[in-house]
């Protein structure tokens, strides 16, 4: 490691040298000029040099040049560019606003970073989506979904309909770092996972990144979903909002010092609980069945060098049966963040941020028999992280992040005719530290290469108890054979990696390039699920001394290229390979739940990805919109399932085809469309049925896991969006509104969703026989209509 | 039961959006192999040990039986032969006043069938006694009408490691559907819960109760007036306990959204093992020998308070 880092400064050194004491840098902020938002990855383009920067997702530039006259254009997808001519002489401040474009314009939905960044940044493996185009797409029940956006996007696929989360290039849902505004989102779901948590009112962009990860992101192995909110109005007020099916919604945002201070305000709730009661009584006895959650932010600008965020989560679904049962669960995050410029080149952000995952059950209808759960997931945390523009050339990032958890797997009593008993599952408390060192260098006009590494270490602490286990046959249960007590801060476990992260991008002309990368990634917080999609009792374990840290190595290589007028039309193909280590299983029977010895139940072994992802986006015209197809495979294999041979995984998809178009009319209809084509996800069939005691038993011999599949999953979605007028009575109307007219699933097909085989569901006398029966089931199998109004004044 | 609530109300979204059918997918083929339904208990009366094959999973047929094989139950010093009564029922007949087996003996299974030999051990374990069975009366709720549910009331013996199943007879129906099977690990759901010594926990001193729907899909109070309610428990050793825990997760499957959050489909795991390691033949099934506590109550709503 020492020898590596030695090298990495020689190398920047030497680059240094290279270049003429004699430099000026402009650098500054870029921001919307309708509502003082940041402009997250416009470009900064240096005409004559034939050179340009983009800003960072604080939407800071920096760039340095030699002294002299330049034009400097300022350009962001859908805005109007703006050029400044400037006779450099000194370092210079520039910060700039930008205007929105012409009616024309406004028709490009989708962002790609820049117009040509796509090809020209070394960046790969990465999908943005700004929130106008994820509001201009058909949805289930009308009800604009930040997550299930992301799944028309190529590479990524789910378990199938109304499932959690999602699955990227062959990770499964725990090994997405979810981050809203860089704090992690352990659950990312309303309502089991039939809506996201994120209000789509407060997000600006969503940034994936399936592969080419930069050191600046660890802790997940799979790909980071980078959320990030909106920073709040600061030129006036702002109300938005909507009635949709299931959400009412409402956000607010406004200046509190005109361009100097802002907030937004964003809450949603389900409503069907308040319509249920005008009806009937059935929630009359403390019956409850809501979710909602609430998103505030506000940002301060104290000076040119200094800027404060502050950004808050709170979420929760109630799911109760009376006054006393029921379940609930939700998030809670809460994020500071500094900007601070240290000088022109040199960028500083700190973010601390506390982060609060938590469920809770409660059982019984008096005191003498009760059960009550709770489950928690803390997390603080506190992430320094600079960007040194060194010069064009150069371009050095460093940082760390100190992380620490608190996993709270059970706080429980059960209570049996009046006698309790505290069934708690002891505390797990857990550090993790990380350093992190990447330059992104230009060797001379088509080669960039982005090179550095994460230093990552964990530790598995007291207070609490660990367990030893015995060994067993492969895939039955270990049973303890020591047990511990550890005192407070006493290390159990600890484990290190060094993740070294590598892009290379070689620019062929303006409209082509050629990119590379390789990143491994270690993931020490691991997301226990044992049925088909996650759900929100699932708990999150650290590593200890019995499971190890999944890591991860990814390499990819893509073309990009832009053709058509004005580059109209952005290409990519790509292909990863992945290999990943102490993936975890379960053994048949697996008892997740408040069972201290969990770890006896848990199996490791390795997983392997491969695959082919093509995309093509049209981001102009009247008709514009994208195709993106996975060609893909997805195994895992563990001694203990399927025979210690490969098995595919439950969310292993071969073909995967997505179109997402829209449409605008002159008037003031647009349309737009979704159709997704999947084909089968693996399933188990029995070959044989045995009977005990009455039972009918599927049987395989040889435990085959997922040896068939179900049917293809395909659909197609729809919907209309009906402006309101712009003028009344001549004059501009003051209030802007829009309804949405969705249908999902519009030829109604019954999608499976999984096969499952059951004995008949009838009484019989023991002894008789059975009939044996298998199922298909689709979570949604009719064409489901919708309606939303949305306002904004 | 607070379980069934929930899948209830889940069950009733699905119901407007989804769909549930059967359908006729071809399945891998397989060589069948021996069953052994062995769960033999002291409860007065003959012990049956029954020998099958596994089926097509399709065929509803009654399993295939397994004719002329041998089949002897041992301790150290004392021999239970299991003679073939009827096509693969093996029986074991007591002496009058005779039950099988003492509590915390070790029992050996032989089956010596077609050239092979199968081997099994099982240790009946203890059992706590039934002090009672109850009724209580619970009002309508959004899901049940004015009911009637049984209860039954044990306390789990002192010391971690007890495994149990507890059946139910209705008007001396065995109550033997997957959403029926209830199983206890001491006084709670499974291992490592930390529920030892207690009266057994409300979930599984409500599982007695069966649910059903009339022809219009409405619940069923559990119980009327008149009827009867019969609890057994037996104490089974703890593969039988895994068996059965597997068991319910592999037949309990109600569908619907329920899928969302099912398990892999698996093999169950058994206890009963060929003797020749490198023999090709696998047997599945369970030998269980369980001691057994009993006792019931006829429902007379006259004697049931109502509500506080």
């Amino acid at each position: 490691m020492n020898r590596f880092l030695l090298l990495f400064f020689i190398s920047l050194l030497l680059s240094g040298q290279a270049w003429s004491q004699q430099q000026v840098t402009i650098s500054g902020y870029i921001k919307d000029a309708s509502n003082g938002e940041d402009l997250i990855g416009a470009t900064v383009y240096i005409q004559e040099l034939n050179k340009g920067t983009i800003t960072n997702v604080y939407g800071f530039y920096s760039i340095t040049l030699a002294p002299g006259a330049y034009n400097v254009e300022f350009r962001y997808v859908g805005f109007q560019a703006k050029t400044i001519s400037l006779d450099l002489s000194a370092n210079q401040r520039l910060d700039m606003e930008l205007a929105g474009a012409s009616q024309q314009l406004e028709e490009i939905l989708v962002v790609a970073q820049t117009e040509e960044t796509n090809v020209s940044g070394i960046q790969m493996s990465s999908e943005k989506l700004d929130i106008k185009t994820i509001q201009k797409m058909p949805t289930l029940l009308g009800e604009v979904d930040v997550l299930k956006s992301i799944q028309q996007l190529p590479g990524v696929s789910t378990v199938g309909e109304g499932a959690s989360g999602f699955n990227v290039r062959g990770g499964n849902v725990g090994q997405n770092l979810v981050l809203l505004d860089e704090a992690p989102v352990f659950n990312s779901s309303h309502m089991l996972g039939f809506f996201s948590v994120f209000n789509p009112d407060a997000v600006k962009d969503i940034n994936l990144i399936k592969g080419g990860i930069p050191s600046r992101y660890g802790g997940r192995i799979s790909s980071i979903l980078d959320i990030r909110m909106k920073e709040g109005n600061s030129k006036e007020f702002d109300a938005t909002g909507g009635i949709g099916t299931i959400f009412s919604r409402l956000a607010i945002e406004a200046p509190i010092v005109k361009d100097k201070a802002s907030f937004i305000i964003a809450a949603r709730r389900s409503y069907i609980d308040v319509l249920t009661k005008l009806t009937t009584d059935v929630l009359d006895d403390g019956a409850a069945l809501n979710f909602y959650d609430l998103t505030l932010k506000t940002n301060y600008n104290i000076n040119d060098k200094n800027r404060v965020f502050v950004s808050g989560y709170l979420g929760r679904d109630n799911f109760k049966f009376d006054a006393q049962q029921g379940f609930n669960w939700g998030n809670r995050t809460l994020t500071t963040r500094w900007n601070h410029i240290f000088n022109d080149r040199l960028f500083s952000n700190i973010t601390g941020f506390f982060s609060d995952y938590e469920y809770i059950l409660a059982f019984g209808e008096d005191e003498l028999d009760q059960f009550d759960w709770n489950s928690r997931i803390l997390t603080y945390d506190l992430k320094p992280e600079f960007t040194y523009f060194i010069n064009p050339q150069n371009e050095l990032s460093f940082g760390g992040e100190f992380l620490l958890y608190r996993f709270e797997p059970a706080n429980a009593v059960g209570v049996s005719n009046g006698e309790s008993r505290d069934i708690s599952i002891d505390r797990k408390y857990a550090a993790e530290s990380s350093i992190y060192l990447e330059n992104i260098q230009s060797v001379g006009s088509k080669v960039s290469v982005q090179y550095g590494a994460r230093l990552s270490y964990f530790q598995y602490m007291g207070p609490g108890t660990y367990h030893e286990y015995d060994q067993q046959p492969p895939g039955t249960r270990r049973n303890v054979i020591n047990e511990v007590k550890v005192g407070s801060g006493e290390v159990i476990q600890s484990y290190k990696n060094l993740e070294p992260r590598l892009s290379v991008k070689y620019q062929f002309n303006e409209a082509t390039s050629l990119k590379a990368s390789y990143n491994r990634m270690s993931q020490y917080v691991h997301l226990i699920s044992n049925t088909t999609a996650s759900n929100p009792l699932d708990i999150w374990t650290p590593s200890t001394n019995n499971i190890k840290p999944q890591t991860g190595q990814q390499i990819a290589l893509g073309l990009f290229k832009n053709f058509g007028e004005d580059n109209n039309i952005e290409a990519s193909a790509e292909v990863y390979y992945k290999k990943t280590k102490n993936q975890i299983d379960y053994i048949d029977g697996a008892d997740i739940l408040i069972n201290q010895y969990l770890e006896g139940d848990l199996l490791s072994g390795d997983g392997r990805a491969y695959g082919l992802e093509l995309s093509a986006k049209k981001k102009f015209g009247r008709v514009n919109g994208w195709v993106s197809y996975t060609l893909a495979k997805t195994e895992l294999q563990m001694d203990g399932i399927n025979n210690g041979d490969w098995y595919p995984t439950r969310y292993d998809q071969r073909h995967n085809l997505k179109i997402t178009s829209f449409y605008e009319t002159n008037g003031r209809w647009s349309f737009s469309s979704t159709f997704t084509f999947v084909s089968g996800t693996p399933t188990t069939f029995p070959a044989s049925r045995i009977v005990v005691q009455d039972k009918v038993i599927p049987y395989n011999p040889g435990g085959a896991r997922n040896n068939l599949r179900i049917p293809a999953y395909h659909r197609l979605d729809f919907s209309a969006t009906l402006e309101g007028k712009k003028m009344r009575k001549g004059k501009p109307r003051k209030n802007d509104s829009f309804w949405v007219f969705s249908l999902y699933n519009v030829y109604g097909r019954k999608n499976p969703f999984s096969i499952y085989f059951r004995q008949e569901d009838e009484r019989r006398a023991a002894g008789e026989a059975f009939t044996t029966e298998g199922r298909q089931v689709s979570i949604i199998g009719s064409f489901i209509p919708s309606v939303s109004y949305n306002f904004k004044f | 039961m607070k379980r069934s609530l929930y899948n209830t109300f889940i069950t009733g979204f699905f119901f407007f959006i989804g769909c549930d059918d059967v359908i006729n997918p071809e399945l891998p083929k397989a060589e069948a192999v021996l069953v052994v339904d062995a769960w033999i208990n002291n409860l007065p009366g003959p012990q049956v040990i029954k020998l099958t094959r596994s089926q097509p999973y399709f065929d509803s047929s009654q399993p295939p039986a397994v004719s002329g094989a041998v089949v002897n139950v041992s301790t150290a010093d004392k021999n239970f032969p299991f003679v073939e009564t009827d096509n693969g029922q093996y029986v074991w007949n007591p002496e009058p006043g005779e039950t099988f087996g003492v509590i915390g003996e070790t029992y050996t299974l032989i089956i010596s069938v077609d050239g092979e030999e199968y081997t099994s051990t099982s240790q009946m374990k203890r059992v706590p006694a039934i002090d009672s069975v109850t009724f209580r009366f619970e009002e309508e709720n959004f899901i049940l009408p004015d009911s009637y549910w049984g209860e039954f009331w044990s306390r789990d013996s002192e010391g971690e490691g007890d495994t149990y199943w507890i059946k139910s007879y209705k008007n001396e129906m065995l109550l033997n559907k997957p959403e029926e099977i209830n199983i206890a690990y001491d006084a709670g759901f499974s291992k490592g819960g930390g529920l030892d010594n207690l009266i057994f926990i409300p979930p599984i001193r409500d599982t007695i109760n069966p649910f059903e729907q009339d022809e219009n899909d409405e619940f069923l109070s559990p119980f009327e007036d008149g009827d009867s309610l019969y609890v057994e428990v037996h104490s089974i050793n703890e593969a039988a306990f895994n068996f059965l825990f597997n068991v319910q997760i592999q037949t309990n499957r109600p569908g619907g959204f329920g899928e969302l959050f099912a398990q892999p489909l698996a093999n169950v795991p058994t206890n009963i093992e060929n003797t020749n390691a490198t023999s090709t033949q696998p047997a599945q099934g369970i030998f269980n020998v369980a001691a057994v506590s009993f006792n019931g109550k006829r429902l007379d709503v006259s004697e049931v308070p109502k509500g506080n």
